[in-house]
Order: C-alpha cells, then sequence, then structure tokens
C-alpha cells in the first residue's frame, strides 16, 4: 500500500452534506490547496453498517433573556431525531449571543442527517473542518451542539450521561459552592457560616474588592489583603474559600496578593492574571504556595495544553458552554488526571451546562468542586429554572449537587416554558474604567 | 439553621432522596462473580491471562491483560465484588490487571446500554482500523521489521548499511515500522534515524529506552524520521515529558497495561500535541479487540499492532479463544480489520478454550 492512500480527502466531511440543496459546489477560490469535488459518499460509507439508526433531523435555536436587558441571554439548542429523541445543550457566551446563536445555525450542516451517538466525529468535524480553530464564539457554539448530543446519546442508551463515562463517584451528588458575593463584613460573614453549617456547603467563592491598575497603591493592596482575611476570621478553619481575582489584577500586583494571603490556606486563586499569557500567570505561580486555578475563558484540550505542562496551575476550571461541550470538558479533565491537575469547573449561565457539568464531574478522579454562581439563598433565577425543569436545578443538598437519574442529561425542557423570556437581544457586558478613563478589567 | 432553610433543605432532600433510593435499587450490575484464566500459547509461550467479570443481572464481560500472581486477582476481586460493574471510572489504574478490569467493565457497559464499547464512548471516530505485524502478510497495511542486532556497540556506518541491506529486501511500496526495542546505542540509534530518512518508515520505534530522554533529545534533533515510543511506559508524565519537548512522533500505551480507559487518556494527552497513537499489543485477541475500541473511538489513531503468531498451533489457539462469529477479528481487509458491530466489546469468548489453555 502507498503512504498516500493514507489520506482520502472528502471535501464534505460528512456523508450527509451532499444531499443539502442549500449546499454550493466547492467554491474555486484559486487556491492550490482547495480540497477537490467533495466525494458523494467517499469514504464515509463505510460508516453505513455501524450507524446506530439515530438521525438528527432538526435543530432549534434559543435566545433566552431573563430580564430585558440581560448581558447573557441564554443560548440554547435543541436537536430532534428521527426516533423522537430530542436533546438539549447550552452555549451561553456573556456579550456575545447573537453571535453564538448565529455560529450554531452555521453548524447546520454538519448536524441535520448525522448519527447522534459519534459525538467524537461530529465534535472533530466542526472543529477542525472550521479551519481557523475556536475561539470562544465557535466553541460555545460546539458546546452546544455537542451536550445536545449526548442528552439524546444518554437517552437512547437508556442510562444517564455519569454512566457512560463509568461514574458516578460518589453516588451522593458533585460537591459545590455557592458564591458569597457582597458579604464583607465579620458579622454577615458569620451569620454565612452559620447557615452554612446548617446546610453541610463546605465552601465559598467571592471577589476582591475595587478595580486594579497596573501597579498599585499601598491602600489598595492593604484593603484587598484585608478583604481576605476577614473571610477567613470569619468564615473559619473549616470552611473552603475561593477567592476570583477576575484577572483585573496585573501579574505585578497579583504576585503580591497571593503571597501575602499565603497564610490563608485558601483552596485556590482564581484568575490572577487575564488567560492569554501563560508566562504570565507562571511567573504568579512559582512564587508562591497558594493554589493557582484558571480556565474559564479557555476553548478545547488545545487552550489548556501550555497551563498543564508548564505545571502553572494547580486547578483547571474549563466552561463546559465554552470549552467544547462535555466532550471538550471530559478531555480536559483526563489530561488534566493524568498530568497530577485538579478540576473546579466553571459555570455561571444557564441550567443546561450546570446540570451537563455534574455528569462529567462525577466520573473526573480528580474533582474538587462545582461553581455554580447563585448565592445561598436561593434567587430569582433559581425560582426560573425550577419553573422550567420542575426541580431545584443546580441547588445542592448536604453540599453537593445531587445527580440526576433520568436518562441523558436528566431533565425535560418544554419549549413554551422558554417563551416566556423571549430574547431581548445581545447585549454587552459591562464597561469598567480606571479614574483616569482607561480601560479596567473586570 | 433557621426555619426557612430547614423548610427548604427538607424539601429538596424529598425530591433527591426519592430519586437516589431509585437508583440505589438499582444494583442490578452489581459484580457477582470474577475469574481469572492464564493462558500461554503452546509454541511461541507467550502469555496472557483473561478476565470473566459476571453481574447479578447476568452480564459477563472479558477482558486481558499480562499474567499477575494470583494473588493480585484475589485482592481485585475483594475489592470489586458487589461494586456496580458500570464503574469503570473507579477503577485504580496503577493496580495489576487494572486494564483487564477496565476492558470488561466497558463490555458490561455496552451491553447494559445495548451499543458497542466505541459507540458509548462516543465513536466510531472511523470504520475500519489500520493494522500491522511482525511477518510480512500482504494483508497488512505494514510489517514491523527488527533491527538486527549490531555486531559490537557504536559501529556507525557498518550498522547503517546492515540495517539498510535489511530495507532493501522489502518492496518499494511496502510500509514497515523499524524496531529496536530500545537496545541500541543513542549514536547507532541517530545515525540509523538519519540513514533510513530516505526509506520512509512510518516510524522507527523505540531506538533507546525512552526514560533516557536526554538520548532521545540527541536522536530526534538528529533526524526526520517519526520516532515511537511507548512500550513499557507505566506513568503517563513520561508521556508528557516527551509530548512537551516534541520528542516522540507515534505515542504507544501498551493496551494490556493502560486498557481502553487509561489509553484513551494518553491518545487525549497526545491531541493536544497532533500527535496520535498506535498502541503496543503483545497480548491474545480479546486485547485485540479492546484496541479496535478504542481506535475507534479516539481521533487520533494512527495503526494498531496485531501480534500474530508463525506457528499455525498459536493462530489456532487464538482462533479457539473467540467464538466462530468472531475468528476474522484479527483478520485484515486490504490492510484494515473491521469494526465488531455487537454490544460491549462484540465478541464472544470460547471458555472451554481457556480451561485447554490454562498456563498457570
Amino acid at each position: 500500500m502507498r503512504r498516500r492512500s493514507f489520506l482520502t480527502i472528502s471535501g464534505a466531511g460528512l456523508a450527509f452534506a451532499h444531499n443539502n440543496p442549500r449546499r454550493a459546489a466547492f467554491p474555486d477560490c484559486g487556491c492550490a490547496m482547495a480540497p477537490p469535488q467533495p466525494q458523494a459518499r467517499g469514504s464515509l460509507a463505510g460508516f453505513d453498517r455501524l450507524q446506530s439508526g439515530l438521525k438528527v433531523t432538526g435543530m432549534k435555536v434559543f435566545g433566552v433573556s431573563l430580564t430585558r436587558n440581560s448581558d447573557r441571554p441564554y443560548v440554547f439548542c435543541k436537536l430532534e431525531t428521527n426516533q423522537g429523541l430530542v436533546g438539549w445543550g447550552e452555549g451561553t457566551l456573556e456579550g456575545k449571543a447573537g453571535a453564538t446563536m448565529a455560529c450554531i445555525e452555521d453548524f447546520r450542516d454538519f448536524i441535520i442527517g448525522a448519527d447522534p451517538m459519534q459525538v467524537e466525529h461530529i465534535w472533530q468535524s466542526m472543529y477542525v473542518h472550521s479551519f481557523y480553530r475556536a475561539g470562544p464564539v465557535m466553541g460555545s457554539a460546539i458546546s452546544a451542539i455537542d451536550q445536545a448530543l449526548w442528552d439524546i446519546r444518554g437517552k437512547a442508551m437508556g442510562v444517564p450521561v455519569y454512566k457512560l463515562f463509568g461514574g458516578p463517584l460518589d453516588p451522593r451528588g458533585v460537591r459545590g459552592y455557592y458564591h458569597a458575593d457582597g458579604v464583607r463584613t465579620p458579622e454577615a460573614l458569620a451569620k454565612l457560616r452559620e447557615t452554612a453549617i446548617g446546610l453541610g456547603v463546605s465552601c465559598f467563592k467571592t471577589g476582591i474588592p475595587a478595580y486594579y491598575e497596573w501597579i498599585e497603591t499601598r491602600n489598595k493592596i492593604s484593603a484587598a489583603v484585608k478583604s481576605m482575611q476577614v473571610l477567613r476570621e470569619s468564615l473559619g478553619p473549616d470552611i473552603d474559600i475561593a477567592v476570583d481575582f477576575h484577572a483585573k489584577t496585573s501579574p505585578s500586583v497579583a504576585s503580591i496578593l497571593v503571597k501575602e494571603v499565603e497564610p490563608l490556606n485558601l483552596l485556590f486563586i482564581e484568575e490572577p492574571c487575564p488567560p492569554e499569557n501563560v508566562q504570565a500567570m507562571a511567573k504568579i505561580a512559582r512564587r508562591s504556595t497558594t493554589p493557582i486555578a484558571t480556565g474559564e475563558r479557555l476553548v478545547a484540550l488545545y487552550g489548556c495544553r501550555e497551563l498543564i505542562e508548564m505545571g502553572v496551575v494547580d486547578i483547571l476550571q474549563p466552561d463546559i458552554n465554552h470549552v467544547g461541550g462535555i466532550t471538550g470538558l471530559s478531555k480536559v479533565s483526563q489530561m488534566a488526571a493524568v498530568s497530577g491537575i485538579s478540576m473546579a469547573p466553571h459555570a455561571c449561565e444557564g441550567p443546561i451546562g450546570g446540570l451537563a457539568t455534574l455528569h462529567v464531574n462525577s466520573a473526573m478522579p480528580n474533582f474538587v468542586v462545582q461553581e455554580i454562581c447563585g448565592q445561598i439563598q436561593p434567587g430569582p433565577t433559581d425560582k426560573i429554572w425550577e419553573e422550567w425543569l420542575g426541580f431545584p436545578a443546580m441547588r445542592m443538598v448536604d453540599g453537593r449537587f445531587p445527580l440526576a437519574q433520568k436518562p441523558g442529561l436528566g431533565f425535560e425542557l418544554s419549549e413554551a416554558s422558554l417563551a416566556k423570556y423571549p430574547f431581548g437581544g445581545t447585549r454587552p457586558m459591562a464597561r469598567v474604567f480606571h479614574e483616569d478613563g482607561s480601560v479596567a478589567e473586570w | 439553621m433557621n426555619t426557612e432553610a430547614a423548610i427548604r433543605r427538607s424539601r429538596l432532600r424529598d425530591v433527591f432522596l426519592a430519586q437516589a433510593a431509585v437508583s440505589n435499587s438499582e444494583t442490578a450490575h452489581a459484580i457477582s462473580e470474577m475469574r481469572w484464566y492464564p493462558v500461554r500459547e503452546p509454541v511461541s509461550e507467550n502469555r496472557y491471562a483473561v478476565l470473566r467479570v459476571k453481574t447479578r443481572s447476568g452480564l459477563t464481560g472479558w477482558g486481558e491483560c499480562a499474567q499477575a500472581p494470583e494473588q493480585d486477582a484475589k485482592a481485585l476481586e475483594k475489592e470489586w465484588l458487589g461494586k456496580p460493574a458500570t464503574l469503570y471510572a473507579a477503577i485504580d489504574r496503577s493496580a495489576p490487571l487494572a486494564a483487564a478490569l477496565d476492558m470488561a467493565l466497558l463490555d458490561i457497559l455496552g451491553k447494559a446500554c445495548g451499543a458497542p464499547v466505541y459507540r458509548v464512548l462516543g465513536g466510531p471516530t472511523r470504520h475500519k482500523v489500520r493494522a500491522f505485524t511482525r511477518s510480512n502478510v500482504a494483508a497488512f497495511s505494514a510489517v514491523e521489521i527488527q533491527a538486527p542486532k549490531p555486531a559490537a556497540r557504536n559501529q556507525g556506518k557498518a550498522y547503517e548499511n546492515q540495517v539498510q541491506a535489511l530495507l532493501k529486501q522489502l518492496p518499494a511500496d511496502r510500509d514497515f515500522v523499524l524496531s529496536a526495542h530500545g537496545s541500541l546505542t543513542p549514536g547507532d540509534a541517530a545515525s540509523v534515524a538519519q540513514s533510513v530518512e530516505t526509506y520512509h518508515p512510518l516510524w522507527f520505534d523505540e531506538p533507546c529506552a525512552a526514560s533516557n530522554v536526554e538520548a532521545v533529545r540527541k536522536i530526534s534533533g538528529e533526524t526526520v524520521t517519526p520516532l515511537g515510543f511507548g512500550r513499557g511506559i507505566a506513568d503517563p508524565g513520561a508521556f508528557l515529558a516527551l509530548l512537551r519537548d516534541g520528542l516522540v512522533d507515534v505515542v504507544r500505551p501498551d493496551i494490556a497495561q493502560w486498557g481502553i480507559t487509561g489509553a484513551r487518556s494518553i491518545a487525549i494527552m497526545a491531541e493536544a500535541y497532533y500527535v496520535a497513537i498506535a498502541p503496543n499489543h503483545d497480548g491474545g485477541p480479546i486485547a485485540t479487540a479492546a484496541a479496535l475500541h478504542l481506535a475507534a473511538s479516539v481521533p487520533n489513531f494512527f495503526i494498531q499492532h496485531v501480534p500474530l503468531p508463525d506457528a499455525p498451533e498459536d493462530r489456532a489457539m487464538r482462533a479457539a479463544l473467540l467464538s466462530a462469529a468472531s475468528t476474522r477479528l484479527e483478520t485484515p481487509q486490504d490492510g484494515f480489520l473491521q469494526l465488531p458491530l455487537g454490544p460491549g466489546l462484540g465478541i464472544e469468548v470460547n471458555e472451554s478454550a481457556l480451561e485447554k489453555y490454562h498456563a498457570a
């Protein structure tokens, strides 16, 4: 056999694409690298005997704004199949709802007609055949479709998705934390501690006050350190405390803070600087014993590689709605696991991504804790989620998110229930400026 | 605790404990029996061992790994009897027999889901599996050529000529893997790797021991011949080190050491470096089936080694271990093996043959 024949080029990507009348013949761009005309079936005919019999027949994309001006309308994707099974996924991307919804639509040709059981193959095709690789918009679109495919896969095989991953490692559920935003005074924190102990909640996360310039003044540094000290003093030694710098600190400022708070034994400090420069984060991490967590803005395994290989982070926090869905999160967690790195996935969007992430977590040997952007007392958002799903989604019992028992992702959702919250359009996230008017990270 | 919180907590409990009760009653797939069959091929004397796991629900799962002491099998049984057979994520990957248990549990999970293992894991990512073996059998895509033992150390040109003489016997379009089993000095390995560049080996396998990272770096720095490593590597960190420094082109976790899940983790790591896996396999046909499912559940698979023995007696044993329906498992067509279609691993193991070839 000649080595050249190892490569069977099929421009169409997936077998069914040629059936789509909207798909024009491959345009002649004059580029010497353009692949030849897609073969009608090409090498993909070989999959015929391996098909599950399920086919995706429909795809719907929903923008769901809980409030008129929400900067994070939920982006949901619903896939329908020839056998009546449906799957739901989420690709909410704050400030970029319209772009994400359009990007999901761009993948329609990849999905309609596909065997939903072949999720890895479909994922690869979406990622690789998009040529430019994925940033956050495409990552979120792939995430939405991927989650919906896994929902269908679980339903088709009659098991909750975590069983397909070999879980649950803990049948009681997945340990989580609530946010403690705005709880700053010793009195309020003491009350939070009391409630937490009553409810079995063992971990909180909060931010640091103010916005930070490239280099900071003694007052701002002291105030930031003090804000973390009061957390430990008031919450006590037995509650895990995570602090999110939200990348609003420069590496220079973060390095000082991260080192100063070493005696507080924080669970981790999150995003001590922006994510593009791994060397910068490495500089912060190597001069402190405080565990460093990051990853919510990263897409796919590729986005996390450098952090893992450089030993910069202790904890990775990919978001199932951006990293590439269940497939993406699972892969990052497996690479992290064999590299000795722990997982504390991010979740700050809608309930579908939140519930999906629990399935993957429950089979991670290197799992630490799961985020939810809710507070210890349920708020209006929690009420809406319960109204949609019929159970208090992403609320903990004894400090853990309970696991679904139903097949797939384990919930049912009606389009009608979403209709009460129509898409209010894309809205920007907060825009914050320093005292001198320059742009601030938040 | 305030009253409101107490009420909410009890409401949540009602909802979720009711569900949990349902799930706890689902102990149907609890492991009820584990049995361990060490076997040996009569002529090659190659040994491996087969693990059979049964569940209360009546499902049977099969796995394979290298032979291990009986007491390890007993320890595994003690740990796993009564546990859900679907819990493959809970396997301690460093335990002896972990690979066999992984295959057996995935076999059971697939059967419980009515799906081949590759479908449980998100595949198939391909519909046939490229294969090579040591004998020059035309049906295989490629042949593994053993690099000759050098007459002396650091022979330079003389050794290069010896290797090239071997390669010249191959038809020009016959693909091959040049395999040195970690036996060459860094100098010989680097010069041979360079001298065979124009023959385009698929890759040069284990020119030196992978544990000697600086020797690997020297060889990799002096040649564009792709290098393969993985036999005997038991620590994922060793793979990461090779990948991080760009020292490996073909990653070769041993299917009988890592199981499907462990090898898949290594494949995932390699994927981030645009590197493919070509799993090592020196065992029996059950591990071949596992390797096929692995190949069809990862995107970055290149080729599977099949340890086809030369002696007809040994081949007869491999055929006998599987039921008639599975006998073509290790027989490629046009260079490729076919994926099994049935649920789980998609094979039926012939238990009387396990008794016949038993070798403690």
